[in-house]
């Protein structure tokens, strides 16, 4: 009981404005205030939100002491950090912005995060300016900070972050393209197909599906041809999300390949295109394939689309 | 820019041969897990080859095991890690497998590994006086001095050379309450925690700056060495007894003359802290060094002063022992040194507080018993735990009880590699009751034990902790964080080969991993039955592996969420079954059975693989089925990778 009034007289006083306390006050404030934000104790959950709001309603004036906190090991922390940021929102991008020009790259990689979250268009240029940084952890973080913000000044940073040497970097830059909508990304997202990093390679097709639907299907007409077989059964896996005429036909070609997988991959994504067989191709597949486990995958994929799934 | 006639005419070779290479590698004839996760993944347009996490995902650091880091690149090499861990014993020479976790205690950067103390002539002969008049019994007990004496206390000395005398009271003080909980913990104020974490925090920042000064490499290579020198002269007067060539009272018949002015301490097996027993039954109290028994119900109630540190080897040959720890640090522990207890049959009973029955602490601890039905109490750090060293239990068969309450069964924190491998029997392992898990639930308790490898995130990586059972109807019984487990650049184990098992954990458990780690349970035969509540059941969180692979029987998989084949952020998580005719029974089917979640802007890996029988599902599976889940990126498959033969004699 004497906790509880002492955490309520804590949070209470936590709402006073930045302007009223001395900067030693401010100091003080913000630190009882985080350790009740950050406690991850089951029994104290519930006052975590209250202080979390406390030290946002502080604003500006405790960005600073914010950011120098990102230097914590603490996962917990670390987290903590960034909600309290989010709700300050874009009067802590000046100070966040600032703190990209930091030595520590660790703090520099999570102060892009803190702007991408903001999405404020502020930050911008200078988060394109960190995309370069030699920390890949930097450029992951700025490039996908640019996505989040979804300004198209960002778009060359990001189209350059497809070629970087780090599967992260890839995959940041994959997802950028398709939140920017960048449609003269698409020769690349679709080479990007074929990324050794699964996050790349995954993140490309999803972003593949924001943009042109004619673009895309014309570019993965050839990439399905590719020596790189991720690239074609993931190319067939996309067509089959866009579902248009031209897609099926590229799609019912591959279903005559010599490779069991590539005929699974295209003959399951012709039952996502056509979920009710308009066209009348599923006959002539099942009937021309001989491998159990590819009639298996076409069966299940004509069920799961039966149940809705 | 032509090429060289050879060599164009190689590349050509090469590219009409290799369609055909590749064509007559039949996928079916790979070991099922394999085809398995190929054809899946193949399904998912992933690769095996994708579960792999970047060492410097994190900030690297000193503690870290080379073979947990190889791993971290290679996870699904966890199946085969396991299987030359279940090949490295063979019965009845525990420095078998002891040499083999040894090898793999090397750091990620560590240059050369240290061998024990090598002992000069002058230190080996002339010591003692003999007491005793049997060759081989004199034989023991020298090579045992020599070791007491000298090689564990040089070693000793070798392992914390570069450490001053403030540095090394840290290790049996501030480290150890990094290890250790109170239940008193329960009842502190958010301050009071808070303080409590911050001076854990402190102690691990203070330890880590000078915890990479410790190479505990030479005082396990001596305990190593030890074990397989006093064995063969064990075994020489065990064949003897046996033999009925000499009884029991011919070894132990004394010198026939002694001076007047006796002095004990210069008489081999008549030192302070030596005891030599007879065939009858004996009692030991205190603080020992040696103690040699002969057979008999025996009770020993022993001591250890972690302040005064030093080896202790206690050799039982058989009788219904009981084992009383009267204070931490007993009952084959090495702490700064290393303890070996050898107990060859009966039906025992073994009663540790902590850091007891095969506890590796800044050394080197392995409670070896060679029979009987015989149970395991203790508290922390117990049975195969290690922390900078090695902790091995061993049991070669026996209906055996394991009972502990946290960081235990199998145990690896930094630097440290816990193991327990039964051999037979059916046995039962308890981990839990005691510390509540305060950070997640009022009602639960941390278990951190039965095959778990644990670090100081985000400071210094874990170790190995790990559960070979060979046979028997087992029962894995457990709360948070356990059974084939791990957290923080650690690798936890279980690997059950044979009968029906019954694994039951509430939270983070059986083939789970967590925070840049690596979790597996391998279970080969039996009807198995897998229960928990959530991150269960091959479940990869945070840039870890969780996997599970059940290669036989009709098992039972009962889960509520993010489980059976579930990867949680950019983790991967692995449910393979080869056979059985199986139940898979989920409550949340939105994240599980082959479910991934985003992290970071993609996705993790969820597969979930069932390769033969009839099986039923409540959840997203289905028999003969392959499906994708709507997440990222995750999908299973359920098959008969052996159709059964639908043709008839005479068709």
């Amino acid at each position: 009981m004497i906790l509880t009034v002492a955490l309520a007289a804590v949070l209470l006083t936590g709402t006073v404005s930045a302007g009223m306390l001395a900067t030693g006050e401010l100091e003080q404030r913000i630190d009882s205030l985080f350790v009740i934000a950050s406690s991850g104790e089951v029994r104290f959950r519930d006052q975590n939100e209250p202080a979390m709001d406390s030290i946002a309603a502080l604003g500006a004036p405790a960005v600073p002491y914010l950011i120098d906190r990102f230097t914590t090991r603490s996962a917990r922390e670390r987290w903590t950090v960034i909600w309290i940021l989010q709700r300050i929102g874009s009067p802590a991008v000046p100070d966040l912005v600032q703190a990209l020009r930091r030595s520590d790259g660790l703090v520099v990689q999570r102060v892009c995060w803190a702007l991408g979250d903001i999405k404020d268009t502020m930050a911008v240029e200078p988060l394109i300016q960190v995309c370069s940084h030699p920390r890949w952890q930097v450029r992951e973080q700025a490039i996908g900070a640019l996505g989040k913000i979804a300004d198209i000044r960002g778009g060359s940073a990001a189209i350059n972050g497809l070629a970087d040497s780090i599967g992260q970097v890839r995959k940041a830059a994959a997802v950028t393209c398709g939140k920017l909508k960048l449609h003269q990304s698409i020769r690349k997202l679709a080479h990007v197909l074929g990324d050794d990093f699964y996050g790349a390679r995954l993140s490309a097709a999803a972003s593949l599906l924001k943009l042109d639907t004619n673009a895309v299907v014309a570019t993965l007409a050839d990439s399905v041809r590719s020596a790189n077989r991720l690239v074609g059964n993931i190319a067939c896996d996309v067509l089959g999300e866009n579902g248009t005429d031209d897609a099926m036909l590229i799609l019912l070609g591959e279903t005559g390949s010599d490779n069991p997988d590539r005929r699974a991959h295209a003959a399951v994504a012709l039952v996502k295109a056509d979920p009710h067989d308009n066209c009348g191709f599923r006959k002539q597949v099942i009937d021309r394939e001989t491998d159990r486990l590819v009639l298996l995958k076409i069966q299940s994929a004509i069920d799961a689309v039966g149940n809705g799934q | 820019m032509l090429l060289p006639m050879s060599v164009s005419i190689r590349i050509a070779i090469v590219l009409v041969l290799l369609p055909l290479a590749l064509a007559g590698e039949n996928p079916e004839q790979l070991p099922p897990e394999q085809f398995g996760l190929q054809h899946l993944t193949e399904y998912l347009g992933l690769m095996p080859g994708d579960i792999s996490f970047r060492r410097d995902y994190t900030e690297p650091d000193s503690f870290r095991f080379e073979i947990v880091a190889d791993l971290m690149t290679h996870p699904l090499g966890m199946i085969n890690y396991c299987t030359g861990l279940r090949d490295a014993h063979v019965k009845g020479q525990p420095e078998i497998l002891a040499g083999v976790l040894f090898t793999d205690m090397a750091t990620e950067y560590q240059s050369e590994r240290l061998g024990p103390y090598h002992p000069d002539i002058t230190e080996i002969q002339g010591r003692y006086n003999l007491y005793y008049t049997n060759l081989s019994l004199n034989r023991l007990l020298t090579r045992a001095a020599v070791y007491i004496d000298v090689v564990f206390p040089r070693s000793s000395e070798m392992m914390l050379a570069w450490l001053s005398s403030v540095q090394r009271k840290f290790l049996t003080n501030e480290f150890r309450e990094l290890i250790v909980m109170r239940q008193e913990e329960e009842s502190l104020s958010m301050q009071g925690l808070d303080s409590l974490e911050k001076l854990e925090e402190k102690y691990t920042e203070e330890f880590a700056a000078f915890g990479t000064m410790i190479d505990m490499d030479p005082v396990v290579a001596a305990g190593i060495d030890c074990l397989r020198e006093l064995l063969l002269e064990v075994k020489a007067l065990q064949g003897m007894v046996r033999s009925g060539q000499m009884t029991v009272a011919d070894l132990l018949k004394e010198a026939g003359y002694l001076p007047d002015d006796f002095d004990a301490e210069t008489y081999l097996g008549k030192q302070s802290g030596w005891k030599v027993g007879g065939p009858g039954d004996d009692y030991y109290r205190g603080d020992y060094r040696f103690i040699l028994d002969f057979g008999g119900d025996d009770v020993y109630d022993l001591t250890y002063d972690p302040s005064n540190p030093h080896g202790v080897v206690i050799i039982d040959f058989g009788g219904d022992d009981h084992y009383r720890a009267e204070s931490d640090f007993t009952c084959g522990s090495g702490c700064l040194s290393v303890g070996l207890l050898l107990d060859f049959s009966g039906n025992d009973r073994y009663d540790a507080r902590s850091f007891g029955l095969g506890s590796g602490y800044f050394g080197l601890g392995i409670l070896y018993d060679g029979g009987g039905d015989d149970r395991y109490n203790g508290d922390t750090h117990v049975q195969g735990a290690g922390s900078f060293g090695m902790g091995l239990l061993i049991d070669e068969g026996g209906r055996d009880i394991y009972d502990a309450a946290l960081h235990a069964q199998g145990f690896g924190f930094v630097e440290g590699v816990g193991v327990i491998y039964d051999t037979d029997g059916s046995d039962s392992y308890y981990a839990g009751g005691k510390y509540k898990d305060q950070l997640r639930y009022e009602d639960h308790y941390l278990s951190l034990s039965q095959g778990f490898g644990y670090g100081l995130r985000p400071w210094m990586s874990g170790g190995v902790g790990a559960i070979v059972d060979l046979g028997g109807n087992d029962n894995y019984c457990a709360d948070i964080f356990a059974q084939g487990c791990s957290y923080w650049w650690s690798l936890g184990i279980i690997y059950d080969s044979s009968g029906n098992d019954s694994y039951h954990c509430y939270q983070y458990g059986q083939g789970t991993a967590t925070h840049m780690s690596l979790g597996i349970i391998v279970d080969d035969f039996g009807n198995d039955v897998y229960y928990g509540k959530g991150l269960m059941q091959g479940c990869g969180h945070d840039y870890s592996c969780g996997l599970i692979l059940d290669r036989h029987g009709d098992d039972t998989y009962t889960a509520y969420d993010l489980s059976q084949a579930a990867g949680s952020a950019n983790g991967a998580g692995v449910l393979i079954d080869n056979e059985g005719d199986d139940r898979y029974l989920i409550r949340n089917a939105k994240n599980s059975q082959g479910y991934g979640n985003p992290r970071r802007d993609f996705g993790s890996i969820g597969l979930f693989i069932d390769l033969g029988g009839t099986d039923q599902y409540a959840g997203n599976g289905r028999d003969n089925f392959y499906w994708k889940t709507d997440s990222k990126w995750g999908g299973g498959m359920d098959i008969e990778l052996q159709p059964s033969d639908s043709m008839k004699a005479g068709d």
